[in-house]
This record gives structure tokens, C-alpha cells and sequence, in this order.
């Protein structure tokens, strides 16, 4: 009994410590009158690269000169601007005030209501002081939500001059043959989406997202699951099938050629010493025809924490576009070359005479610039590199490259039920291959929906809004012809399937009217 | 099946006995169920009767009661203050008072409750979104805070449990009080406040004790599990943090998505993680197990000198830290480490790669997997080898002395002897050494990492070689979706599976329970 | 004839010895392959450590240049120390409140009956069974309202290691159980109340499992990687070893900071190995003692 009542009176105890915890957490304010000054606590993360903190101590501490009243004591912390994002959104109430993250993560920000917009002041500079690719990076739904920081977070190749000559390093096959001679590793993390992406840009592919203005992607445009995609994979294959393949391109060890960016560039000096060769990516061949390597080009940008206080919000926001000006983003270039996004930056003559940032330059001409991307797809799009240098036939391509779609489709927003159910799509009530047709489910898998169709109609039934399970007149084949009507009129259309064999698949098309 | 008699029993050898006992355990399974829902049955009836004989006692204990006795129905520790408890009797008011406080505070417990939404499915919980308002003065949007889901659950969470405990208390006190005047009526002594403070010395001695790490645990592990099981049916995930956007309550919904076997699902998923999970803590104790044992019995063979050399060479890996040597560990097999080069250097294994098309040795499942195996009976002999050292030496020395007249020879002593002996003794250890690896996350994740990734699932990245706790830490912390109900749902799977498989193993292997028997 | 049985005899009595002989080789030999192994890797860590060519892997083990550059860079161009004395803070506090906690719940258990005992350790057992580190999410929540992460991370780390510690009571518990009862009723006997025989009598005898359950404790926040990372939030200010040590071989910094991690690797390991191998014997008394009873 007594026991228990120790044990109440724990509780109690605690409960009443969590209580005052719970209710006390609103900072102290200062109420300086005049109109910014003040002394402000703020935290920052940026890149953990070695004097990158140290720098932005001494660019706030010119801010401070350059405008009185204002006192900040920052503290900094080197967080990786690649999960910068992602720790954000973790929890969002703890994050810094100021962060510098990789503009793949802006979306999730934007949805987790992480970030700041500037002021109308600030958005106009922005977007006349800077180049437009990294001005789109810094946009959602047309809302600027962020502070450019780099325009270089893009990629090319590193190689070793004694083995590779300077027309090899056009060509993949070259490279790779070269390397493969001298026992040197060809280093290309083609496991990363990233850089999966460039074999399919080389040919043509794209893979767009469009997003709503909360930040949620709703739908997408992507053709990697094509005949284009179809001979990427197999350029692809060309370099992982080969012995001195290596995905890691995070060290240099025994490199002949690598794959890499900026952030690289003091290591690709220590190792190929004055062998170091830069230039943009090379061609691959297939088929007799030739397909220069594309690339993302992408930016870091600078992110300012929502505040519940307008003055130091207005505060963050001038010392954001500060450290993201002209004058801080040459400091940053000339300590550790990091490609400005400032236009007058960039014209610079340091920058203009950079070797790394010239094979960047020439990479952007195929560089595609790397807008809003749902965060799953570059989880289900690296698996597209190991697919490649797994796969034994066409099929096993085809069926990588249907397994990323229905990836895809999946993540996309669906319900379970949606993600279930089966719809009618074609050119059912007035609509032409765009619209879905939901069926009722009555009974179990047993489907059934009553459509509009013109005369010769075509149309199929599929399953989850996407093209996975999709059929039509050859019931045994997923992925068959289209069903067909001659004449126009109001259809019943039952479907029935209980996901066994394609034997089993079972349509009625019956005319009501 | 047909349940041999003692005798039978007896005569069967280690290994069939050990069948026997294997099947028994399955065969046991339905009655034991019928026996169990009998047994819950039984319990609900129990809790009926006792709650029903808590209300005729409280009802008849205010009809017997005196003034005094009635009056703490309504004021806590009333009755202890009459009748000179004045220590139990203050503390009683004050639960009371604090209690009323943190209930009509402005930010208290009933403000707490009546955000929540409790349970109804679609609503949020907390009742207030923030958002953005422009500021004109300053050009800049300023964020107002509205409430925190995650605050209101763990509140309104703290808030029921307060409650619970103040009836609880409520009815401590009215029971103290009775007892009390009983024992006044019979002309008896209370016990006075400073007995009470003595006795918790001795024959309370043990409240004393615990009071601390009851507390602790009491805080830190089990209000945040009540916590993650509420999480379970909830949309807690980055996109909906409580803090920006509120999260809500959507009853069993995302249950449905284990029951997804198809690619990528996450019924699947779980299943092929959850098999190798337990291949893993299968070998990962096992090995470690005998060739632990087979390591401590070379070095206390007679005749081996140093030792003390030997042995601290091996606990060398225990000393240093996990993650100094096992990143340095994995760093060695890539192909750039040592390790990795020297091994591309024998044909086999550069042949077997190549035909392969892998990258590296950790690119291949099959072999990362052997290679964590390996790489565990590194970090795990140690501990067995000297565990089994202690044991060895406790080993009744007169049972190798009548062996040795009986002829035995060294290899007899070991298999008839040694072996059995320690296999008895460390039965329990087995079960929690394997529970332990079931959820070993070090080693998984800083030697692999999980990788080769096999595709996505739960909102983050899966791969061959992730055990169930990298992949809860994975959807937690390693991904942007962060989907914390869907983690949530899979702990507590992990839960369901690792208490059956505690029940079987417990079942099944000899423990100490049998120790006396043995000798 | 005879000269051939005397033979026989000598041969067989040298068989035994000699059969001896091969077999204590034999395990010679496989002490010597496991010394090997076991110590390669930290053989590796001290000699790369020791590299000023450079910072990178490289495929040799022996460093070209010796020079301590890394330990000298450790301390001067990094919050290494401040990670360093935060773990040993964290250690040593871990280490005494772990063991009051340990040693309260385990010798309630071991020595004390009264009603709910059988409860409180299924209770505990179940518990046990739930993933712990998924109540890191809401620990994390309220800590941070606490303002006990990011730079408080040490000391928010030191409750979140000792305020469940009690769980772990096993090894301890059997350690206890071993002692005779008789002990204990013996002095009931003499008038002494529990908490005296706990103090007086228990205690002197529990030497090997008290320093077995403070090294344990000890040992803990070195190793931690899981729980810390979660509240240190990314500050240096905060981290322990662990943490700070593991955004070193991150991929952007590998090549930069390699052989420093092998440096910094070589003073963590210092202070633990020399406590680990001076209290080496009481472990082993409290592994054997406790684990095997548990």
C-alpha cells in the first residue's frame, strides 16, 4: 500500500516539474525602441567544411560594422548542408535561425513550414542580384523562400592527364578503357540519384515535379521509363559492368578518372598533383549514336527560420542577404572556391579563371537546372544504378525501369485505397488519356464503373493510377492494346481480378445505352 | 501429441530430449491460448469483483464512518490529521492542492485535455494552427505559434495519469483513515509519523530503494512508450510535426499499410527485414557462443603459458570504444581499405567480383552479411571468452578427477563435461545475449550502414543488410519523411516478436532452473 | 626382442607427451593467428595516426613520415578537447548515479521480499522488449523545452543513461544471489535493521560487482552514438566523442580528416583501455559471478 502511495507521490512530483517546463518557454524579448538596434542571440548552421564557421564569424562581424545598434552573437555549427534539411524538419521548433542547406531539400522546408520568405524588398534583390537558375532553385509556387548562397553544387570530371589524353576524356568508352589498362579506378557514384540522372539527361530524358503552394508535389512529368531511358541504362551499364568501376566517389584512392564536384577540388589537387585534369563530362556510345553525359546543376542556399518576433525576423533577413551578397560570397570563393550565384560575383576575374569552375561552366551547357524533386524519388531512383550493373538482359532493364514508375506512383500521394483501386482511363466521357475513372469495388475484386464513349473509343483499366497493372483487350497481357468500342454510347465496364495470374483477369464491357 | 512419462523421458538422449521439449512447447500452443483467454477472462472477472468490492467498501466505510472519516472524503488526509498522522496527513492535503492547482491553472490540466481531441478520428490534436502574418513595419512575415500536437498529447497523456493517480490516492486516504478509527476503536496505537520514517529503513527498506529507479524508470521509459503506442494512430511525420502542422488522429489506417505484400510494401519488407534480423542474432550469438567457449578453453588449457597475455589481448576490443574501431573496421573493407586491396589481390575473389559485376565486397548481400557475421565474432569473443574463463574455473574439480579414474579421455572430459556444464550455466545468458542482437544496432550501423539498399520502404531507404532497429532508426532520423506513427507501428511489432521469441526460447533451452537437477 | 618391447613402452609414454606437445602447438599457433587479428586494427589506428603525408586512406599501413601533426591539429584546430572532457564528464557522473541506481534496484530484488516483487520484474522484462531508442523522440521534445540538449546535451544524456539504468539489474542481481542468505539472517538476528545489514554486511562483500557496474558506467558515453547524436543537435559545444568523431569519416570530410580520426581515436582509447585493464579482474569476478546466474 504505501508502495503505491511513494509511487503517487513520484508521479505528482514529476508531473508538477513537467508542468513548469511546459509552461515556460518564451524567450526574453529586448525592447530597444530604436528601429533595428539590439542585441540578438542567434544560432547558424553552415557548411562543417574546415574555416567555413570562422569565415561567417568575421563576415558578422563586418555586419555589425555596417550597421550599428545591431549586435549579434552568433553561435555556428558545421552541419552538412546535404542533411541540413532533413534535421530541420525533424523538428522544426529547435532548428537554427539561420541554415544553409542543398536546394533539393526547399520543398520539404517549404512544407514543414521551416522557412521564412523574405520581404518584398529582399525578394526583389534577390532575384536582381542573382542568376536566374539559382533564383528558380530558391522558388516555390512563385514564392522566394530563400537566400542564394553557390551556383556550383553541380558536377564533372576529375582525371589524371599521364593515362588519359585530353581527347579520351570525351569519351566514356576512352576513359574506361584507359583506366582499365592502368588498373586505375574510373570513380562515378552512379548509387546516387543524383548522379544516376546524368546518363539519363544525356539522352533526353526528364523527370519534372510540379508542386502546390503548400509544398506538396501533386503530380509528375517523367519519361526515364522509355526507349531513351532504355539505352541510358545501357550506357550505364557500359561503366558499371566494367572492372574499374567505382561507386564510391567520395575518396580518391587509386583514381584515374572521377566524377565530382567543387566541393572536391583541393583533394583532386592532392591527388593527381600536376596530372590534374577538369573538364566537363564525357560521351557515351550506343548504338552508333553518341550522348554527352548531362548533369543537374544545383545551389546551396541560406534559409532563415520562422520567428515569432517581426524585428529579429526583419534583422535575420538583413544579415542573410548580407552573408549572401557580393562582397561575402567572393570571400567564401577565394578561401574555398565555392562558384558564387551573385552575378557580379561570377564576373569576376578570380572566378572567371577557376579550372574547376571552368569545367563547371562548360558542364552547365548540358546541366539541367535541378528545380523542386519529391524527396523519395532520389531513394527510388538510385536503385536504378545498381539495376544497370545487375541486370543480364533487356528485360531486366525494362523491368528496372517499370518498377522505378510504379516507385513513383506510388509515393505520389496515393492512398492504400487508391493505390488499390482500379480505374478507367482513355477516352472515356469527353476525356482523352488524362483522366482517371474511379471503379466500385462490389463485390471483393470485383470492380465496376459505367463510362461516356465515343465512337472507336479506346481506353484501359489500371491499377493505382499508375501503369503497372494496366490491360486491355489481351487479357493476358499487362501492358496490352487498348479494349476498343464500335460504336458510341454508355458502357458498364466490370473488372474482375484477384491479382493472381493474367489468366484469371476477367472484362465485361456491356452496352447500357 | 503423446506426452512421454518420466521414465521415457529419462531415457532419451540430449539431443532428443531436446526435440521432445521443442515439439511439447508447439504442441502446448493451442491449449496454452485457451488457457491464456481463459486466464484474461478470468482476470477481467477478478478486476469486476474487485472494483465492485471497492465501491461496497467505500460506500459502507462513509455510512460507518465518523464526522472525521467523511470529512476526508472530500479533504485528502483529513482523518490521518484527527487522528495524529500529521506527516501522511500534509502530504495527503498536498497532493490534493497541487492537484486542484494543475488542473485550473490557465495552461493546466484542463486546458490540456480539452485540446486533444482525444481520440476521434480525423481531428487534430491541439486545436490552433499556426501561421504566417505580414508585418508591414519591418517588410518580413512573422511566424504565430499555435499549439504543438506533440505538447498536447504529452500533457493531456500526463494529465490522465494525474488523474488516475489523485483517484488513487483519494481512495488510499479514505481507506487510511478507516483503518485508523478502526484501530482507535479497538483502543490500539497508530503508528505515529516518525515510525513511519524509521521503517523505511528497515522493514520498508526496500521502497527506500526503489523509490529512485522506479521513478526513472518510471519517466523515461515507460511514459514514453504509452506515448509511441499513441503515436501508432496518429499522422506524426515531418510533414505533419505537431509544431507547424498540426498532426491528427487517424485510428488504425496506417495498419492497413503493413498488410501491403506487394514490391516495396510494407508488409514484405517487414517480413525480409525481420528474417534476417533473426539469421543475424541466430549466428551473431551462436558463433560468438562456441567459438568464445572454444577460445577461453584453449587458454586455460594446462600447460599454456601467458595467460594473462592472451586474455587481454582479446578484452582489448572491449575496451576500446565500438565505434573507434568498428568504423575503422569497415573502413577496411572497402575497397580502398587495407583489408579490401590485399583481398582483391587473390584471383577467387577478384573472378567471383567481376563475373558479378559488384563493386566492392559490401555490394554483394550475401557476402556483407557473412562479412558482419565475421566481423562480430571479432567484437563478440571476448565477452564469452571471459565469462567461460569464470565458469571453467568454477567447474567442480573432483568431477574431472573421477573421470580421469573412469578413464576418460581429454577430448570425453570436454564434450561430458566442460560443455554441458557451461551450456547449463549459460542458458539465460544465450537468451539475452540473442534478444541483444536482435536489436544490435551499433555493429549494423557503423560497419554497413544497412547498405547494399534493396529499395524504399516506411518513407525511408532499406537495405540487405538493415536489421529492424537501423531500419526504426532510419525512418526516424535518416530520411526527410521521418514518418514517426509508421515507426511507431513497427516497434511495437518488434515488440510482439521479440516477446514470443523470448517465450520460446525460454521454453526450450536448459536454465538455471534446472541447475540443481543437473548436479 | 625385448630390446623392441622397451621400445614399444618409451614410444607410447612419448606418444602421450608428444601428442601433448603437437596439441599445445597447435593452440600456440592459433593464439598467435588470433593476437594477430584482434590487434591488427588497432595496430592500424596508431600507426596511421602517425602519417604527416597525408590525410587520406592509403594502401600501406606504415606511415612515410612520422610526425604527431594530427594530435598537435587535434587540439588546436578542433573542439576535440571539449568533446574529449564532455564524455569523461558524462562517464564518470553515468558511473556513480548508474550505480546507485543499478545496485538499489538489483539488491531489493535479490535480497528483500514483499508484494509485487514478481510483477516488478516482468514488468521490467517487458518493457525491456520495446525498441528503446523510439522513446528518444518524445524524450527529445521535452528536453528541449528543458533547454537540456545542444550545449546541455551532456547533461541531459547523463539522465537519459542513468534514469532506466535500473533495468539492467541482471548481472547484478545474480551477483547478489550468490551471496548466502544466511549472512543477512544472522545479522537480522543481532538486532541490525536491513539498511544496516545492507550497509555493513552486503556491501563489503560486493566489491568485484560494485567496480564491475561502475566500469560499466563508465564505459557507456564512449560508445554512444544513437541516443547522443539525437540530443547534442548538431552542436559542438555538446558532443561527446562519438558524435563529433563520426562527422569525420561523413563522405565530404573523409578525405580531409581520416588520419585525424585515427589520431583522435588513439586519446579516446587511452584512458578507457588503462581503467578497463586495471579493473580487468573485478569485471571478470562480476561477469562470472552475475551473467551466469542472471
Amino acid at each position: 500500500m504505501k508502495m503505491s502511495k511513494i509511487l503517487a507521490l513520484v508521479l505528482a512530483a514529476m508531473m508538477l516539474v513537467a508542468c513548469f517546463v511546459g509552461c515556460n518557454n518564451n524567450g526574453g524579448q529586448t525592447n530597444d525602441n530604436s528601429e533595428l538596434a539590439g542585441t540578438y542571440d542567434i544560432t547558424m548552421w553552415v557548411s562543417e567544411k574546415e574555416g567555413v564557421a570562422d569565415q561567417f564569424k568575421q563576415q558578422i562581424a563586418a555586419f555589425m560594422e555596417a550597421n550599428p545598434g545591431i549586435i549579434i552573437n552568433a553561435s555556428i555549427e558545421g552541419v552538412t548542408e546535404a542533411d541540413a534539411g532533413s534535421k530541420v524538419v525533424a523538428d522544426v521548433a529547435t532548428a537554427p535561425d539561420i541554415y544553409c542547406f542543398a536546394q533539393d531539400q526547399l520543398a520539404r522546408l517549404v512544407q514543414a513550414a521551416a522557412l521564412a520568405a523574405p520581404g518584398k524588398a529582399a525578394a526583389d534583390a534577390i532575384k536582381a542580384n542573382n542568376d536566374a537558375g539559382s533564383v528558380a532553385a530558391a522558388t516555390v509556387a512563385g514564392t522566394i523562400y530563400a537566400y542564394p548562397m553557390t551556383s556550383d553544387n553541380g558536377y564533372y570530371l576529375y582525371y589524371d592527364k599521364s593515362i588519359i589524353s585530353e581527347e579520351d576524356a570525351d569519351s566514356l568508352e576512352a576513359i574506361i578503357a584507359a583506366c582499365e589498362a592502368n588498373g586505375k579506378k574510373f570513380r562515378f557514384a552512379l548509387e546516387n540519384a543524383w548522379y544516376t540522372a546524368s546518363f539519363f539527361f544525356a539522352t533526353g530524358c526528364h523527370s519534372n515535379w510540379t508542386m502546390d503552394e503548400g509544398g506538396e508535389f501533386v503530380s509528375i512529368d517523367d519519361t526515364f521509363n522509355s526507349a531513351e531511358g532504355i539505352i541510358a541504362m545501357k550506357g550505364m551499364q557500359k561503366l558499371a559492368k566494367s572492372s574499374c568501376y567505382d561507386s564510391d566517389a567520395d575518396t580518391f584512392a587509386d583514381a584515374g578518372a572521377i566524377v565530382t564536384g567543387i566541393w572536391n577540388a583541393g583533394a583532386a589537387a592532392e591527388h593527381f598533383g600536376e596530372n590534374l585534369g577538369a573538364t566537363d563530362l564525357p560521351s557515351f556510345t550506343v548504338d552508333g549514336t553518341s550522348y554527352h553525359l548531362g548533369s543537374y546543376s544545383g545551389n546551396k542556399l541560406m534559409g532563415v527560420k520562422p520567428q515569432t518576433d517581426a524585428k529579429k525576423a526583419a534583422v535575420l533577413s538583413l544579415l542573410a542577404q548580407y552573408l549572401t551578397g557580393e562582397e561575402c560570397q567572393k570571400q567564401r570563393f577565394e578561401s574555398f572556391e565555392w562558384g558564387p550565384s551573385n552575378k557580379n560575383a561570377q564576373a569576376s576575374e578570380a572566378v572567371q579563371s577557376n579550372e574547376s569552375l571552368a569545367a563547371l561552366a562548360m558542364q552547365n551547357e548540358h546541366a539541367i537546372p535541378q528545380c523542386q524533386i519529391g524527396g523519395s524519388w532520389w531513394d527510388i531512383a538510385k536503385v536504378l544504378g545498381a539495376e544497370a550493373k545487375n541486370a543480364k538482359s533487356d528485360e531486366d532493364i525494362q523491368n528496372a525501369l517499370n518498377n522505378y514508375d510504379t516507385a513513383i506512383g506510388a509515393w505520389l500521394d496515393l492512398t492504400p485505397e487508391q493505390r488499390r483501386a482500379w480505374t478507367v482511363i482513355g477516352q472515356v466521357n469527353g476525356s482523352n488519356w488524362d483522366v482517371d475513372v474511379a471503379m466500385v469495388e462490389s463485390p471483393e475484386n470485383t470492380w465496376t464503373a459505367t463510362v461516356e464513349l465515343p465512337e472507336g473509343g479506346e481506353f484501359k483499366v489500371r491499377q493505382g493510377y499508375a501503369w503497372t497493372h494496366n490491360f486491355g483487350v489481351d487479357l493476358t497481357d499487362n501492358q496490352g492494346a487498348n479494349f476498343k468500342v464500335e460504336e458510341a454510347g454508355t458502357y458498364k465496364i466490370v473488372f474482375s481480378w484477384d491479382g493472381g495470374n493474367y489468366g484469371d483477369v476477367n472484362v465485361e464491357i456491356t452496352k447500357v445505352s | 501429441m503423446k506426452r512421454l512419462s518420466d521414465l521415457d523421458y529419462l531415457k532419451l538422449n540430449k539431443w532428443q530430449a531436446f526435440w521432445y521439449k521443442f515439439a511439447l512447447f508447439f504442441c502446448a500452443i493451442p491449449s496454452a491460448l485457451w488457457k491464456g483467454i481463459k486466464k484474461i477472462g478470468g482476470f477481467f472477472k477478478n478486476c469486476g469483483i474487485a472494483v465492485k468490492d471497492e465501491f461496497v467498501d467505500i460506500g459502507s466505510t462513509f455510512k460507518r464512518g465518523n464526522w472525521a472519516v467523511k470529512l476526508s472524503f472530500f479533504i485528502f488526509g483529513f482523518g490521518n490529521l484527527f487522528y495524529g498522522q500529521v506527516m501522511r496527513g500534509i502530504l495527503f492535503l498536498l497532493f490534493e492542492l497541487v492537484f486542484i492547482a494543475y488542473m485550473v491553472v490557465p495552461t493546466g490540466g484542463i486546458y490540456w485535455l480539452s485540446k486533444g481531441n482525444w481520440f476521434q478520428k480525423g481531428a487534430t490534436i491541439g486545436t490552433v494552427q499556426g501561421g504566417f502574418q505580414y508585418n508591414e513595419v519591418f517588410d518580413t512575415d512573422v511566424w504565430v505559434p499555435g499549439d504543438d500536437s506533440v505538447k498536447v498529447m504529452l500533457y493531456g497523456l500526463l494529465t490522465f495519469i494525474f488523474i488516475f493517480a489523485f483517484i488513487y490516492t483519494w481512495r488510499l486516504q479514505v481507506k487510511q483513515c478507516r483503518i485508523c478509527m478502526d484501530i482507535t476503536a479497538k483502543g490500539k496505537k497508530i503508528r505515529s509519523g516518525k515510525d513511519d520514517v524509521k521503517s523505511l529503513l528497515d522493514d520498508q527498506f526496500h521502497k527506500t530503494l526503489l523509490a529512485l529507479p522506479l521513478a526513472g524508470i518510471l519517466a523515461f521509459t515507460v511514459l514514453p512508450i504509452i506515448y509511441m503506442v499513441l503515436v501508432a494512430f496518429t499522422s506524426y511525420d515531418a510533414a505533419h510535426d505537431g509544431y507547424s502542422n498540426l498532426f491528427s488522429w487517424v485510428g488504425l489506417d496506417h495498419f492497413n499499410e503493413l498488410f501491403n505484400f506487394s514490391q516495396g510494401g510494407l508488409g514484405l519488407t517487414f517480413g525480409e527485414i525481420l528474417s534476417w534480423t533473426l539469421m543475424w542474432a541466430f549466428f551473431a550469438t551462436f558463433t560468438n557462443y562456441f567459438l568464445g567457449m572454444f577460445v577461453a578453453i584453449m587458454i586455460n588449457k594446462k600447460g599454456i603459458k601467458i595467460k594473462k597475455f592472451w586474455r587481454t589481448v582479446l578484452v582489448m576490443t572491449i575496451a576500446i570504444p565500438q565505434f573507434v574501431s568498428l568504423l575503422y573496421v569497415s573502413k577496411l573493407f572497402t575497397t580502398s581499405g587495407l583489408i579490401g586491396r590485399v583481398l582483391e589481390q587473390i584471383p577467387f575473389i577478384h573472378n567471383w567480383r567481376v563475373a558479378n559485376n559488384f563493386v566492392s565486397l559490401w555490394d554483394s548481400p550475401t557476402v556483407a552479411r557473412i562479412l558482419l557475421i565475421v566481423i562480430n565474432i571479432w567484437i563478440g569473443i571476448p565477452y564469452i571468452m571471459l565469462m567461460a574463463t569464470g565458469i571453467l574455473m568454477n567447474i567442480p574439480q573432483d568431477l574431472y578427477e573421477s573421470a580421469k579414474i573412469d578413464g576418460a579421455s581429454s577430448v570425453q572430459q570436454l564434450t561430458k563435461i566442460t560443455l554441458p556444464y557451461m551450456l547449463f550455466v549459460t542458458g539465460p545468458y544465450l537468451l539475452t545475449s540473442f534478444v541483444g542482437n536482435l536489436n544490435n544496432f551499433n555493429v549494423i550501423y557503423l560497419l554497413s550502414g544497412g547498405n547494399p539498399i534493396k529499395g524504399t520502404a516506411g518513407g525511408a531507404s532499406v537495405g540487405h543488410t538493415d536489421l529492424l532497429i537501423t531500419w526504426l532508426f532510419k525512418m526516424t532520423l535518416g530520411s526527410t519523411e521521418s514518418k514517426y506513427y509508421m515507426a511507431s507501428i513497427i516497434g511495437i511489432l518488434v515488440f510482439l516478436v521479440v516477446a514470443v521469441l523470448s517465450l520460446i526460447v525460454y521454453n526450450v533451452i536448459p536454465s538455471t532452473r534446472n541447475e540443481e537437477d543437473y548436479k | 626382442m625385448k630390446k623392441q618391447n622397451d621400445n614399444k613402452i618409451r614410444k607410447t609414454g612419448l606418444g602421450a607427451r608428444a601428442s601433448r606437445r603437437i596439441s599445445n602447438t597447435i593452440i600456440y599457433i592459433v593464439l598467435i593467428i588470433i593476437t594477430i587479428v584482434w590487434l591488427f586494427p588497432f595496430v592500424g589506428i596508431l600507426l596511421e595516426s602517425f602519417k604527416t603525408e597525408t590525410n587520406m586512406q592509403t594502401p600501406y599501413l606504415f606511415p612515410k613520415e612520422f610526425g604527431f601533426d594530427h594530435y598537435v591539429k587535434l587540439f588546436t584546430k578542433t573542439d576535440f578537447l571539449k568533446w574529449f572532457g564532455n564524455t569523461a564528464i558524462m562517464g564518470v557522473a553515468t558511473a556513480v548515479l548508474q550505480t546507485i541506481f543499478i545496485l538499489s534496484m538489483s539488491y531489493v530484488l535479490s535480497r528483500l521480499r514483499f508484494k509485487g516483487r514478481k510483477a516488478l520484474m516482468n514488468m521490467m522484462l517487458i518493457l525491456g522488449m520495446f525498441p528503446g531508442f523510439l522513446t528518444m523522440i518524445l524524450i527529445y521534445k521535452v528536453f528541449a523545452d528543458a533547454h537540456l540538449i545542444e550545449e546541455m546535451a551532456p547533461l541531459g544524456l547523463i539522465i537519459v543513461y542513468c534514469a532506466s539504468s535500473a533495468m539492467g539489474y541482471y548481472v547484478s542481481k545474480g551477483f547478489f544471489d550468490t551471496i548466502p542468505k544466511s549472512l543477512d539472517e544472522a545479522a537480522r538476528v543481532d538486532g541490525a535493521t536491513r539498511f544496516q545489514v545492507f550497509y555493513k554486511v552486503i556491501m563489503p562483500l560486493s566489491k568485484p560487482i560494485v567496480i564491475y557496474t561502475i566500469l560499466m558506467g563508465f564505459m557507456a558515453p564512449w560508445g554512444d552514438f544513437v541516443l547522443a547524436s539525437y540530443l547534442i543537435h548538431e552542436n559542438s559545444q555538446g558532443m561527446n566523442v562519438a558524435v563529433g568523431m563520426y562527422e569525420w569519416l561523413s563522405r565530404t570530410n573523409m578525405n580531409t580528416h581520416y588520419t585525424m580520426f585515427c589520431a583522435a581515436g588513439v586519446i579516446v582509447a587511452i584512458p578507457v583501455v588503462a581503467v578497463f585493464l586495471a579493473l580487468q579482474k573485478y569485471y571478470v569476478e562480476g561477469v562470472t559471478g552475475g551473467a551466469v546466474k542472471g
